[in-house]
């Protein structure tokens, strides 16, 4: 579904490269977690798969559902089924999140040739979606995030994930700010929602997300590389043993980080 | 009625002279003292002050004409800008001429006055308010209105009555072949306890050249309320130079909200003067401009005493050439304690050639007080525009939703439904008309 080949990546307009040559696969149906320290690039790789203007690719190259995606804007990449749950969630005062989630929906549906939905048969849709994530009806009349406690604002990214049903789902520190209920309630939808058809890619410092959702595959990110991937024994084995012990890896190809 | 000025003479100065006769003595008394002060009021120009950053080329570059020779063309469509909550409380003037055939002001219930002011020269509230509560040293427009108005909006509410209806003042300002000045006046006096809502609306019902100078004075007497929507909607050729000054007395409450989408050049100079403990007001506005457009709001609030609340968000976007100047005066009193005071200007600015210039101005001789203020002047945000792309819109809708969202806090407290509506209409027609630069990153 998704191959990242030899990405590098500065921030537009600069020089010094974020991404220094990312290779990432990701089957359907898979579940990959990301991990690493901070500044390592977790977070820069997965705003880049979702079309962040902030950033330039230098080298290599995206390939979503066997398409090169790097000339895509952020608006055609969701279309395609593309979904990054943001790790600092916007405000968007005067905006409700139910026409905010509606207007999505309809645009993703109509590119993906599934039926658009009129604000009747909506509400109908998304009542499911709100128990998916334990979330009040009162939340869909509020302003997208305005005012949201840091909890509320990511189980309000996990409640869009539910609405919008991406193909391939970037969650970029979802579990951040989430006291262990949250976390439990965010994890319990996400694993509900995980099928055979779509993938996921967890970016997180934590091991304790990964209690509750269970990643086929764990990457270890440091200085802009993935040095490191393996299986979900590896998060137990970062958890034991921090990330000190993975440095080495990321001057083997000679460059310090 | 012409006398020897002593100022250099300006467009208001040399029309001056086209006053219209009055009858009553009382009206005489006015146009002399307008006269004799329009004669000591020089016209402004850059090197003062409070006009320092405003272009007044669009009345300085036009050669305005007196309403007769102007060549004034019939108004047409009035129906059209009605609003239905005030089926029963409107008021219409053309030109700022009175018009009896399209108001009606049967609908707002015992102890509300509403009318043309000259039909009302004999009240003792006229007598007592009329050009009396207006000041604007200097302000040759001011005057300028008080030599030439002989209509005007009447509201009088006596002790205790509740206006029914939100009275609508519909000003229009029809075409000409010749650009003209129009002097709208309106005096509002609320009794004790009184409630009203009023909507002031302008609108150009075509794209000509004409200057428009209402002024605008209010007396909020003991735990009356007010709630003042003024709402600009002139030709875009159009000057419009404004002067609202409202007194508050204990216990009341004024709110003002300003909403500025027309006009080439607007100064709107609003006004509050608090003369009593325990009074909250607002003095807010929304400003919308494009092209070679240029708003510019001076706004006083005067706090003379204790305890009192006020509230200013001034909320503006710029798009194209167009100019937005803020200047805000809040002045606190050396025995004015306990002063809530909170103003913010937020300037939203869509393009590369547009200008914001913003001022906010406080003198403060108290020294138990709260005032806030602060002033911002900046782009869409990057992050905001990526977040609702990458959930689905494209940039341009991503832009509209976000420059909608900024507008709309200023007019979400219009509390009639329908000039709410109009204003939503108004916001989003401004969003989509826009061709934004690229501004983000």
């Amino acid at each position: 579904m998704l191959e990242i080949k030899d990405l590098h990546v500065v921030v537009e307009g600069e020089n010094e490269e974020i991404l220094k040559g990312v290779n990432l696969k990701v089957n359907k149906g898979e579940i990959h977690a990301i991990m690493g320290p901070n500044g390592s690039g977790k977070s820069t790789l997965a705003k880049v798969a979702a079309g962040h203007p902030e950033y330039e690719v230098t080298k290599g190259d995206i390939i979503y559902e066997g398409e090169s995606v790097l000339e895509m804007d952020p608006d055609e990449r969701a279309h395609a089924g593309i979904f990054l749950a943001f790790q600092y969630p916007v405000e968007v005062p005067g905006v409700t999140n139910s026409t905010l989630l509606r207007e999505s929906y309809n645009t993703i549906a109509a590119s993906r040739g599934r039926e658009e939905l009129d604000p009747l048969e909506f509400q109908d849709y998304i009542q499911d979606k709100l128990e998916l994530v334990q979330m009040k009806p009162e939340f869909l009349e509020r302003a997208v995030n305005t005012g949201f406690s840091g909890g509320e604002k990511k189980r309000n990214e996990i409640f869009q994930m539910a609405v919008l049903q991406p193909q391939l789902s970037l969650l970029d520190e979802t579990d951040s700010g989430l006291d262990i209920d949250a976390l439990k309630i965010v994890a319990d939808g996400i694993n509900k929602m995980h099928g055979e058809d779509d993938a996921i890619v967890l970016i997180t410092h934590y091991q304790r997300l990964l209690n509750y959702i269970v990643p086929d595959y764990v990457h270890v990110m440091i200085g802009g590389k993935i040095v490191k991937s393996g299986g979900k024994d590896l998060a137990l084995q970062l958890e034991e043993k921090g990330y000190d012990w993975l440095e080495s890896y990321a001057t083997v190809n000679g460059e310090a980080n | 009625m012409a006398l020897p000025s002593n100022v250099e003479p300006s467009v208001l100065h040399n029309l001056a002279k086209h006053a219209p006769g009055v009858e009553s003595a009382f009206m005489k008394k006015i146009r002399e003292q307008s006269m004799e002060a329009l004669n000591r009021s020089p016209f402004p120009h850059r090197k003062m002050e409070d006009w320092r950053f405003t272009d007044l080329k669009p009345i300085t570059r036009t050669e305005f004409v007196s309403m007769d020779e102007a060549g004034i063309r019939p108004a047409i469509d009035v129906e059209k800008y009605y609003i239905p909550e005030s089926d029963r409380s409107r008021l219409v003037f053309i030109n700022g001429e009175y018009q009896e055939k399209y108001s009606s002001i049967g609908g707002l219930g015992k102890g509300v006055t509403v009318g043309n002011l000259a039909d009302h020269l004999d009240d003792k509230e006229v007598e007592e308010y009329l050009n009396k509560l207006v000041n604007y040293e200097n302000d040759p427009f001011t005057h300028y209105n008080g030599l030439m108005f002989t209509d005007g909006s009447y509201i009088h509410l006596e002790k205790g009555a509740k206006a029914e209806a939100p009275i609508h003042v519909l000003n229009l300002y029809t075409d000409s072949v010749k650009p003209y000045v129009s002097t709208p006046r309106m005096l509002v006096v609320a009794e004790e306890e009184s409630d009203v809502t009023i909507i002031e609306d302008h609108i150009g019902l075509s794209d000509n050249k004409y200057m428009t100078i209402p002024v605008c004075e209010i007396k909020v007497k003991q735990k009356a309320h007010i709630h003042h929507a003024r709402i600009v909607r002139d030709s875009l050729e159009a000057v419009h130079v404004s002067r609202p000054i409202a007194y508050v007395e204990k216990n009341s409450e004024y709110h003002s909200y300003t909403i500025t989408l027309g006009a080439k050049l607007s100064r709107n100079e609003p006004k509050v003067i608090q003369e009593d403990e325990e009074v909250d007001f607002t003095l807010d506005g929304l400003v919308l401009i494009d092209g070679e457009q240029i708003a510019d709001t001076h706004s006083t609030m005067d706090h003379r005493f204790s305890h009192a609340e006020s509230h200013q968000l001034h909320k503006v976007v710029v798009n194209g050439k167009a100019h937005s100047i803020f200047n805000g005066k809040i002045f606190v009193r050396r025995d004015a304690q306990k002063i809530d005071s909170f103003q913010e200007n937020r300037n939203l600015l869509l393009s590369l050639d547009g200008l914001v210039n913003t001022k906010p101005q406080l003198e403060i001789f108290a020294d138990d007080v709260l005032c806030s203020h602060g002033a911002t002047v900046g782009q869409l945000d990057a992050e905001e525009v990526f977040y609702l792309q990458s959930r689905g819109m494209t940039e341009e809708k991503a832009k509209e939703v976000l420059t909608y969202a900024f507008a709309l806090e200023t007019i979400e407290n219009i509390k009639v439904n329908s000039v709410h509506q109009l204003l939503i209409d108004e916001v989003y027609r401004y969003t989509k008309a826009n061709n934004v630069d690229k501004v983000t990153a």
